[in-house]
């Protein structure tokens, strides 16, 4: 396969970048540890997470547009 | 792997995904965010990969046994990288800041194994979220294992079959590389492995093909060479070398990007620089990589001062076995005097010369016929407690009436005189 690693980066950047455009640090230590007895069952009525992720013209409005970035990059990596 | 649409990548497929185990877990468990309607609000502090910190997401009662050992396995230290550059005296500041930029993206986490590919291919869940067991070969092992292994095993450069375990078997990269072995095993800095090549061999063809081994089937190749020669020496084909890596940032864009001169077939069988009692074989296939003394010049002056420290053609497992190759056709293809298939030293660059010594071929293999050695005299079995092992001190002067080798054995070594003369039941 021929793979134009930086140009799909970039893409793949601007991908998880357009899911964090308000950037906030990861606050640490504070999220409750992973629920193993309590475990939420999702819903798409009651997980808006879950709600946009399985809609997919939801998704094809607002993901971003990858950017063809120029591949910079030359011969085999 | 075919290209993703950007809504493909991130589409949760809540009929599969949901029933699973990890389906029952809400999504912010692992990701964090915040629950909105809008996906900028929403994704205030977002993690999009929770299993950069296995510890955190992925330990505790559910994986413990890989989470304890993965921080320390190849994927995730790269520490072979950093074996290559400190062997050739990188340990310059400079060098942190290049590995960040152009290595680090290979960097592995559970996900890009279990969940989505690569990022550095742009990402995409494999099946709707759902986390698979067995890594999907193409869309996880080959997107990173691309240009050499992927292109190999799977037959993709041109003229060239792919691998027999693939062709004929079907097998796929985890028939061999088992879980075990992509989450290492040990559990602290001081015992992880340092490269891809140290200790024993694993996988080890021997442990599928216990017949292959010496003394194992009647096949006189397996008989003569079961350790002199790795079995990828007779079994592998044509394979991939490159020239004259350099990386940079583009001015323009502020990206990193690499860029390599050459790439290149080469089938070329040189000394083991590596031999050990795990790996004895005094040849084996040698790859060349792209590394070259100003590689990183962009970061800094001579920052690989000992360039010269590691060979530049590398011991390799080229993956494109077969069972018949152009070499293994008979003995003679190795023991006419044609060097073509050996690395001389007229096929190392002069630059490189010095770097290569532990590896070039200086003496061919002796000329030599089946028939000579099938028809070669036993050594009598009393020889079996010689106190001293070698041969030529009493067969080049006949010393204690011990018959006198033929002139044309002069070419030979102690470590060779076994290859014929049989010891006597
Ligand atoms: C048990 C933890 C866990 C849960 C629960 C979970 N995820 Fe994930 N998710 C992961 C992991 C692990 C990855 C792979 C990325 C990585 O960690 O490197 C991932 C990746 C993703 C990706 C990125 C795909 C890509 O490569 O671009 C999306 C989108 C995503 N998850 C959405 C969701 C949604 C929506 C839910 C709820 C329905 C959810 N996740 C629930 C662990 C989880
Ligand atoms: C995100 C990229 C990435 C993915 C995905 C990936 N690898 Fe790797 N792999 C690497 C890197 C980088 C190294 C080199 C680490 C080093 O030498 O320091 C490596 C090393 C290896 C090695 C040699 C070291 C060892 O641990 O034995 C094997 C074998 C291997 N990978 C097989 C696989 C297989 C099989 C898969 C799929 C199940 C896979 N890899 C998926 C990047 C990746
Ligand atoms: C038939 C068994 C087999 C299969 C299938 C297989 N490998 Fe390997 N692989 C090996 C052996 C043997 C070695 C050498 C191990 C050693 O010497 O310690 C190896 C070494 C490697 C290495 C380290 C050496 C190198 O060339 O960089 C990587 C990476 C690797 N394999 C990736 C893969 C990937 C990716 C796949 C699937 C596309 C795959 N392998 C399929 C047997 C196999
Ligand atoms: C380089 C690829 C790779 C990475 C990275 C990786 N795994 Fe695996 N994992 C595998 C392979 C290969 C298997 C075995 C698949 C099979 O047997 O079909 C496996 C199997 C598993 C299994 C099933 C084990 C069983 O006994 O059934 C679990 C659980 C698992 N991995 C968790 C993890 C976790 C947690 C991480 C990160 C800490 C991780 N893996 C990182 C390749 C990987
Ligand atoms: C995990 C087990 C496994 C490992 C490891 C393995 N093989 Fe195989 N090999 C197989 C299987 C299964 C086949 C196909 C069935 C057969 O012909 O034996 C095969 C087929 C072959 C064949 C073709 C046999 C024929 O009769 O056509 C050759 C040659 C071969 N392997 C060599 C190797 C070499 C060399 C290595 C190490 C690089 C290796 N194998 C590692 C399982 C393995
Ligand atoms: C000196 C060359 C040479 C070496 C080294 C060598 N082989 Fe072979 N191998 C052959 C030849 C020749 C054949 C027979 C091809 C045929 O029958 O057409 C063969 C056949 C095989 C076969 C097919 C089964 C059979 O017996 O026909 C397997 C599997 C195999 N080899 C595995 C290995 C493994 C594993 C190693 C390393 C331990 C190894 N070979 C080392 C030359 C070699
Ligand atoms: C793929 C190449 C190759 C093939 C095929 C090959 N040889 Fe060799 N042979 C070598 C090399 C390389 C050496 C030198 C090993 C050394 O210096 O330790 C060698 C050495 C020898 C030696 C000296 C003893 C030793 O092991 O060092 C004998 C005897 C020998 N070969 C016999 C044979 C016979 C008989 C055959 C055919 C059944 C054969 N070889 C096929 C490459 C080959």
């Amino acid at each position: 396969m021929k793979l134009k690693p930086i140009g799909l980066l970039i893409a793949g950047a601007c991908l998880i970048a357009a899911c964090a455009t308000v950037k906030v640090e990861s606050p640490t230590g504070t999220e409750p540890p992973l629920a193993t007895e309590a475990v939420l069952a999702s819903t798409p009525e009651a997980d808006k997470c879950l709600a946009c992720h399985t809609d997919k013209q939801r998704l094809i409005d607002t993901a971003k547009p990858v950017e063809l970035a120029e591949a910079e990059s030359k011969g085999v990596g | 792997m075919a290209p993703l649409e950007p809504w493909e990548k991130v589409l949760v497929d809540a009929g599969k995904f949901l029933p699973t185990d990890h389906g029952q877990i809400a999504c912010m468990e692992c990701h964090n965010g915040v629950q909105a309607s809008e996906k900028e609000a929403a994704h205030v502090g977002l993690i999009a990969s929770p299993s950069s910190e296995p510890e955190k997401y992925c330990g505790g009662e559910c994986h413990s046994e890989q989470v304890a050992t993965y921080p320390f396995a190849l994927h995730s230290t790269q520490q072979g990288y950093w074996t290559a550059l400190e062997a050739r005296g990188g340990s310059h500041p400079a060098l942190d800041e290049m590995f960040g930029n152009h290595c680090a993206t290979c960097h592995t986490t559970c996900g890009e194994c279990h969940v989505s590919q690569p990022k550095n291919v742009g990402g995409g869940l494999f099946t709707g979220h759902v986390f698979e067991t067995t890594p999907p070969m193409t869309r996880s092992c080959t997107a990173c294992h691309g240009s050499r292994v992927g292109n190999e095993f799977l037959g993709k450069n041109e003229g060239i079959p792919g691998d027999v375990h693939f062709r004929e078997a079907r097998m796929n990269c985890v028939k061999c590389h088992e879980g075990e072995d992509m989450h290492g095993t040990a559990t602290d800095a001081m015992t992880a492995e340092v490269n891809r090549f140290a200790g024993t061999e694993s996988p080890k063809c021997v442990d599928c093909h216990e017949e292959a081994a010496p003394n194992g089937d009647n096949n006189p190749m397996h008989q003569v060479h079961g350790d002199t020669l790795s079995c990828q020496v007779c079994h592998s084909v044509t394979y991939t070398s490159c020239d004259g890596c350099h990386v940079a940032v583009s001015e323009t864009s502020g990206n990193p990007f690499f860029e390599t001169d050459a790439t290149y077939q080469t089938f070329l069988i040189g000394r083991n620089p590596i031999q050990s009692e795990e790996r004895p074989y005094a040849f084996v296939p040698v790859r060349h990589t792209p590394v070259t003394a100003d590689a990183y010049e962009y970061y800094g002056e001579n920052l690989l001062p000992n360039f010269n420290a590691a060979p530049t053609w590398v011991y390799s497992t080229p993956h494109n076995i077969q069972k018949n190759t152009a070499q293994n056709i008979s003995c003679e293809t190795c023991h006419n005097g044609d060097a073509s298939i050996f690395l001389t030293a007229d096929k190392v660059r002069p630059e490189e010369m010095e770097a290569n010594l532990s590896v070039i071929v200086e003496s061919l293999p002796p000329m030599l016929t089946l028939e000579q050695t099938l028809n070669a005299p036993t050594t009598p079995a009393s020889h079996l407690e010689h106190a001293s092992n070698s041969c030529t001190a009493c067969h080049t002067k006949g010393i204690r009436n011990a018959p006198v080798s033929p002139e044309d054995h002069v070419i030979y070594k102690d470590r060779n005189c076994s290859g014929c003369h049989k010891l006597q039941k």
